[in-house]
C-alpha cells in the first residue's frame, strides 16, 4: 500500500486580524487548516506574542516575575518601553488593573491618560485590557477607546454583560476587539452574533476562548479552542472564524506552581524555573490548539515561545 | 475505522451468485461493511479477503507494552485526532536518555526512580529510560543497562545500539522485562527484527519519510513481526506536529495499517525550556513515548501536568478526595470553608485562599466531581448533605467556632443549613473564588 | 446543508418571460432574494431549450453571477447550451454543477464528459431507461455505474452528487421510504462519502396545497438525517430554511447558538 499523504481540505478560514499602524502593524489568523500543517494549507500569520504592563506596580505580581521587571515596572511607559525596545516585543499589552473597584478604583478618565501616555511612547500595536470588572471596565473601555483613536488598538475584554458599550465606541473609534466568553463554545458563538449584529464586522473580532493554567483547567481551554477552530474549518461557520487569543499571564501567575519556594515544596525545585516552565507549557499546549496570540508576562517565557513560534510556523 | 462497501466489494468474487442471500456482490458488501452480515455466508471468499477484513477489525494503532509487573508502560491504542471527539486511551510514557558514558549513570537512574508525584489523587511519574551505546562498548553498554536495572528496577528500558554485540549483552540481563529496541532501519531490519523476535522486545522502526516508513513496516509485519514503534525522524517541532499528524490521520481514518504503531519523540536539547517545550509538542500531538536528556523536577511537574490534562476523560470531571483541608498554619479560631470536590473548584478556591495569606479550613465534600452550582441543581450540594457531611466529618474538632462559609452561589441554603446545623452559624461567602482573599481579609479584621 | 435555490426556472411564468426576453431585471431580484434567504448554489433551469439554448444560458449565467456572488446549478437537457454554461460560469465562488447526467446511457455519456473537461460538479440521478428503480439497493447499482463512467472521464468522487429521485407521497407512498433508505446506502458507497443531492418538493406533487409546505419540511428533516448534502428547494420558503437550520443544529452540523436561526 503506497503511501498518500493525507492531506485535508477544509471549507472555510480563519479571519485575518490587523491590529496596530505603520511599519509595527501585525497580523494575526489568516490560516485555513489546522495549528501549523502547512503541508497541506496557508499559514499566512505566525502567531503573536504580546507582553503585559500593568498601570500600577504589580506589588501582586510572584518573586520571579517582580524580578524581571523591577527596574521598569513602577511606571506603565517606561516599562512598556522597556518591552519594545530592550524585550523586542511584538505588541504590548497594557492591563488597566487599577480601575478595578477593589484596587485603587481609579477613573476612566484616568485610565485614558495611561493609555495615551503609553501609545505616545510605543509604536508597536498595544492592546487594552480593563481589570475584568465587566461593569467597570465598559466605561474604562469607552475611554480608553476614544483616548487611543487612530491607532487601531485590540481592546478587551467585551463580555455578554457589558458588549454594547464597549462595541458601540470600539467601532466608532475604529478598533478590533476581544470578545470573551466563558469556556463555552456555544456562548461564544452567541457572543460573535451579537456583536455583529450591531453592526460591528465579524472579521475585526477577536476570540478569547477565556484561558487556564496548565494543571487548573488547561484541558477545557484546549478542547473549546479546538471545537471553535473545528467550526471555522470544517463548518465554514463565519461565526466562529475569528482568531483565537489566549490571556495566560493573568491564569498562570497566581498558582502555587509559580509562587512557592522550593524550601515548601522540595519535590517542586527551584522556583523561578518551575514559573517559567509553567508559563511557557501553557503558551505551547494553548498555540497546539489554535492559538494566534499570546498575552504574556515572564520575558524568558516569551522569549522561549517566540522562537518555538518561529520553528514552527 | 468501518470500510466502506465499494473497498468490501473489491475483494469479492463480483459474481453475483447470490448463494450469500443476497441480489449482487456490492449489496452483500454494503451489508458487511455496516456489520450487519458476515463473511462466512459467502462460500466463494478468497484467504486474501478474509484475512483483509479480519485486519480492518483490528485497533486502528497497535497496542505496544514496555517493561514488565504493575508499572509496565502501554501506548497505542488511539482512535481520534481530537480530545474532544473521545478521549485520548493511554498516556504517552516519558523516558530519560542516559548514555553509556555518561559518569553518573546510578545518580540519573536514581532520579527516574524518584520522580513519582501525586497530583489530583493519581500518581505521575517517568516510566522509562532509555540507555544509549554511546561508547560502542558492548561491555560498558551492559553495565550501564545493569545500572539502570538495579537502580530504576521499576522503569522500562529502551536499547539505543544497532551492534549484535552490544544489543546481545544487555538483553542478557533483561529477560523478561519487554525492552524496547531501537532501531530498525532498511539495511539492518532483518537482523534486528530476529534480535526483537528472541529477546520478547518491542522495536522501533526508522525511515526517512513517511512512504518509507510505511514501506518497511510492511515489509517487517510480512514477516511475522508486528511489535513496532515509529520514528518518523522528526526532532524540530514543526516536523513533529506535520508528521506525527499525518501518521494519526493516516492510521486512525485512512485505516493505513503500515502506519497503525505509536510514535516515539526525542525531545530533545540543550536549553530545557526548549526541551519542555518540544515535548508539550509531543504530548499534544500524538507521540506516545516521549525521550528527554534532563528530568529536573521543575520540568517534569509541568511535562506530567500537561500529559494528566490531555488525557483526561473529557466526560469524567476531575475529583479530589473528600477531606478538610488545611491551608496555611490554620488554627481553631480559623474560619471554615466549604466547597465541592470538581478539581478545577478546589484548586481555584484553594488557590484564591493561599493567596489571601489567612490561613483557613477547607472542607471538600464529594460531589461526584460536579462544581458548585452544578452539583446543587443535581441536588447533591444540599442543606441536608451538606449538614450530614459536616457532622460526619468531626471538623468540629479543628475549630473552635460554630461558623460555616458557604459559596455566595448557594446563598439560598442558608436558612435551611441553619435549621439542620443547629447551633451553628452560616456565613455566605463570595460567589467568584477570586472575590475571597478580599472577604477573608476583611473577616480577619473585624475579628 | 447546502440550498440550492429553485426559483429561476421556466416553469415560472415571470422567470420564463424574462428569459424569452432577456430581462435581467426579474432573474436579478430573485437571484439576490435567494441568496439573501441563505441559497448557497443557484439552480437555473433554461428547460430544453432548443431554440439558441447556448445563447440563452450564456446570458443567463452571466446575468445571474453579475449579482449573485454564489456558484451555479446549470438545468437543462441541452448538451450545448450545458457547455455554453460552462464556458460562461465564474467559478470564484465555487465550481458549477452539471444538473444532471442520469444511469440512462445517451444522457451519462453526454454530461459526464463535460464534468470531466471543465472540472465541475455533476449530479447524477439514479434512474435508467427502465425508469426509477424500485428499491434503494437498485438505485445503487445504477450509481454504481455512473460512478464507474465518472472515473473514466476523470470526474473524482467527491464532485459527484447522486440524486436518488424522490416519488410524490400521494402516488406512491411505499418509495417516500425507499429514497430516504438512498441516500444512506449512497453514502456508503465510498469513502469519503459520496455526496448527495435532490428535488425537494416532489415529495408533496399533487398533495393540497395547504399540505405541501408540511410535508416538504418533515421530509426533509429525515433525509437530513440520513445525511443529504445538499437539496434543491424554494429559500424563499421561511419555514423551510428554518427547519434546515434546526436540523443542522441537532445533528451537530452547526454550532449551537442562542440566535441560531437569524445566521
Amino acid at each position: 500500500m503506497a503511501f498518500v499523504v493525507p492531506k485535508e481540505t477544509f471549507s472555510g478560514k480563519v479571519f485575518e486580524v490587523e491590529i496596530g499602524t505603520g511599519p509595527k502593524a501585525v497580523k494575526i489568523g489568516g490560516e485555513n487548516t489546522l495549528p501549523f500543517l502547512s503541508f497541506e494549507g496557508a499559514l499566512p500569520n505566525k502567531p503573536v506574542v504580546a507582553c503585559e504592563v500593568q498601570d500600577v506596580p504589580p506589588e501582586d505580581w510572584p518573586e520571579t516575575l517582580r524580578e524581571a521587571y523591577k527596574d521598569v515596572s513602577s511606571d506603565p511607559v517606561g516599562w512598556a518601553r522597556h518591552c519594545q525596545d530592550a524585550m523586542g516585543a511584538q505588541a504590548v499589552a497594557l492591563r488597566l488593573i487599577s480601575t478595578h473597584p477593589d484596587r485603587q478604583n481609579r477613573t476612566p478618565e484616568e485610565a485614558a491618560k495611561t493609555v495615551s501616555d503609553v501609545l505616545a511612547a510605543i509604536d508597536v500595536p498595544l492592546v487594552i485590557l480593563g481589570s475584568n470588572h465587566a461593569e467597570k471596565d465598559a466605561q474604562v473601555l469607552k475611554a480608553a477607546c476614544e483616548a487611543a483613536k487612530g491607532r487601531n488598538c485590540l481592546i478587551g475584554k467585551a463580555q455578554e454583560a457589558n458588549y454594547k458599550t464597549i462595541v458601540a465606541t470600539a467601532m466608532a473609534a475604529g478598533h478590533k476587539i476581544i470578545a470573551m466568553s466563558d469556556l463555552d463554545v456555544n456562548l461564544s458563538k452567541q457572543l460573535n452574533i451579537l456583536i455583529t449584529q450591531m453592526g460591528f464586522e465579524k472579521d475585526r473580532i477577536v476570540t478569547d476562548p477565556m484561558s487556564s493554567a496548565l494543571g487548573y483547567g488547561i484541558e477545557y481551554t484546549y478542547s473549546v479552542m479546538e471545537r471553535i477552530r473545528g467550526a471555522c474549518l470544517m463548518q465554514n461557520d463565519a461565526t466562529m472564524s475569528p482568531p483565537l487569543i489566549n490571556d495566560i499571564g493573568m491564569y498562570v501567575w497566581k498558582v502555587k506552581e509559580t509562587i512557592a519556594p522550593e524550601s515548601d515544596l522540595p519535590d517542586w525545585g527551584p522556583v523561578a524555573e518551575r514559573a517559567i516552565g509553567w508559563e511557557t507549557t501553557t503558551a505551547m499546549g494553548l498555540l497546539m490548539a489554535g492559538s494566534d496570540m499570546l498575552i504574556m508576562r515572564h520575558p524568558k517565557a516569551i522569549a522561549t515561545v517566540r522562537m518555538m513560534i518561529d520553528d514552527l510556523a | 475505522m468501518a470500510l466502506s462497501g465499494v473497498e468490501i466489494f473489491k475483494h469479492l468474487p463480483k459474481t453475483n451468485c447470490k448463494k450469500c442471500g443476497f441480489p449482487t456482490c456490492l449489496a452483500f458488501a454494503m451489508k458487511l461493511a455496516a456489520k450487519q452480515a458476515s463473511l462466512d455466508l459467502c462460500p466463494d471468499a478468497s484467504e486474501e479477503a478474509k484475512a483483509f477484513l479480519g485486519a480492518a477489525s483490528e485497533p486502528p494503532i497497535r497496542a505496544i507494552t514496555i517493561g514488565a509487573g504493575e508499572k509496565a508502560l502501554k501506548v497505542g491504542e488511539e482512535t481520534v485526532l481530537f480530545r474532544h471527539e473521545k478521549k485520548f486511551i493511554n498516556p504517552c510514557g516519558f523516558a530519560l536518555l542516559i548514555k553509556d558514558t555518561d559518569a553518573d549513570i546510578e545518580a540519573r537512574a536514581k532520579s527516574v526512580a524518584a520522580s513519582e508525584i501525586e497530583r489530583v489523587g493519581q500518581k505521575l511519574r517517568v516510566e522509562l529510560v532509555a540507555v544509549q551505546n554511546e561508547s560502542g562498548d558492548p561491555g560498558k553498554f551492559a553495565d550501564a543497562v545493569k545500572k539502570v536495572t538495579e537502580n530504576a528496577p521499576n522503569a522500562g528500558i529502551i536499547l539505543i545500539s544497532t551492534d549484535t554485540a552490544a544489543l546481545e549483552s544487555a538483553l542478557g540481563g533483561l529477560a523478561g522485562k519487554k525492552p524496547l529496541i531501537y532501531a530498525a532501519t532498511a539495511e539492518n531490519a532483518d537482523k534486528m527484527v530476529a534480535i526483537a523476535k528472541a529477546a520478547g522486545a518491542s522495536l522501533v522502526v526508522k525511515a526517512d519519510g513517511l512512504d518509507a516508513l510505511s514501506g518497511l513496516t510492511e515489509k517487517i509485519a510480512a514477516a511475522g513481526f508486528k511489535d513496532m514503534v515509529l520514528d518518523p525522524g522528526a526532532r524540530k517541532s514543526k516536523d513533529m506536529v506535520e508528521q506525527y499528524t499525518q501518521i494519526r490521520r493516516a492510521a486512525v481514518k485512512k485505516s493505513l495499517k503500515p502506519l497503525g504503531y505509536p510514535v516515539i519523540s526525542f525531545a530533545v536539547d540543550k536549553d530545557p525550556y526548549v526541551e519542555l517545550s518540544l515535548a508539550a509538542v509531543g504530548i499534544a500531538k500524538y507521540a506516545s513515548i516521549i525521550v528527554v536528556s534532563d528530568i529536573s523536577r521543575w520540568k517534569t511537574l509541568a511535562m506530567m501536568a500537561l500529559r494528566q490534562n490531555v488525557y483526561t476523560d473529557p466526560q469524567v470531571p476531575m475529583q479530589v478526595g473528600q477531606n478538610v483541608y488545611k491551608v496555611g498554619d490554620a488554627k481553631a479560631e480559623s474560619p471554615l470553608m466549604i466547597t465541592t470536590n470538581f478539581s478545577l473548584t478546589y484548586f481555584i478556591v484553594l488557590g484564591e485562599v493561599e493567596n489571601s495569606k489567612v490561613p483557613a479550613w477547607l472542607a471538600v465534600m464529594e460531589t461526584e466531581g460536579l462544581s458548585v452550582l452544578t452539583s446543587w441543581a443535581a441536588g447533591k450540594f444540599t442543606a441536608a448533605k451538606i449538614a450530614q457531611y459536616i457532622q460526619e466529618s468531626g471538623v468540629e474538632k479543628n475549630v473552635s467556632h460554630k461558623e460555616l462559609i458557604i459559596p455566595g452561589y448557594v446563598a439560598v441554603l442558608s436558612g435551611a443549613l441553619e435549621e439542620k446545623l443547629p447551633g451553628w452559624k452560616i456565613t455566605v461567602g463570595p460567589r467568584e473564588a477570586n472575590a475571597l482573599p478580599a472577604f477573608l481579609k476583611n473577616k480577619s479584621a473585624a475579628a | 446543508m447546502l440550498i440550492i435555490g429553485e426559483r429561476i426556472n421556466v416553469i415560472t411564468k415571470t422567470q420564463r418571460l424574462a428569459m424569452q426576453n432577456r430581462d435581467k431585471g426579474p432573474i436579478q431580484q430573485m437571484a439576490k432574494d435567494e441568496v439573501k434567504c441563505g441559497a448557497g448554489m443557484l439552480d437555473i433551469n433554461i428547460g430544453p431549450a432548443e431554440d439558441k439554448g447556448d445563447e440563452l444560458m450564456d446570458w443567463i449565467v452571466k446575468t445571474v453571477q453579475e449579482v449573485a456572488h454564489v456558484p451555479l446549478c446549470l438545468d437543462t437537457t441541452n448538451p450545448l447550451a450545458m457547455e455554453a454554461g460552462l464556458k460562461a460560469h465564474d467559478n470564484t465562488w465555487g465550481r458549477a454543477m452539471i444538473n444532471s447526467a442520469s444511469g440512462e446511457e445517451e444522457r451519462l455519456n453526454m454530461m459526464m464528459p463535460l464534468a470531466g473537461k471543465y472540472g465541475s460538479l455533476i449530479i447524477g440521478l439514479t434512474l435508467n431507461k427502465q425508469g426509477i428503480p424500485a428499491l434503494a439497493e437498485d438505485r445503487c447499482a445504477i450509481a454504481a455505474e455512473i460512478m464507474g463512467k465518472a472515473a473514466e472521464c476523470g470526474v473524482p468522487m467527491e464532485d459527484i452528487y447522486l440524486d436518488p429521485l424522490i416519488m410524490p407521497v400521494p402516488f406512491s407512498q411505499e418509495k417516500s421510504l425507499e429514497s430516504i433508505r438512498a441516500i444512506r446506502l449512497f453514502r456508503e458507497m465510498n469513502d469519503p462519502p459520496m455526496k448527495t443531492v435532490v428535488g425537494l418538493s416532489n415529495i408533496s406533487n399533487g398533495a393540497p396545497k395547504e399540505l405541501r409546505p408540511l410535508l416538504n419540511r418533515v421530509y426533509t428533516a429525515l433525509l437530513m438525517y440520513e445525511g443529504l448534502d445538499s437539496a434543491i428547494i424554494d429559500p424563499l420558503e421561511k419555514e423551510m430554511t428554518d427547519v434546515i437550520k434546526t436540523v443542522d443544529v441537532l445533528l451537530g452540523k452547526t454550532l449551537y447558538a442562542h440566535s441560531y436561526l437569524e445566521m
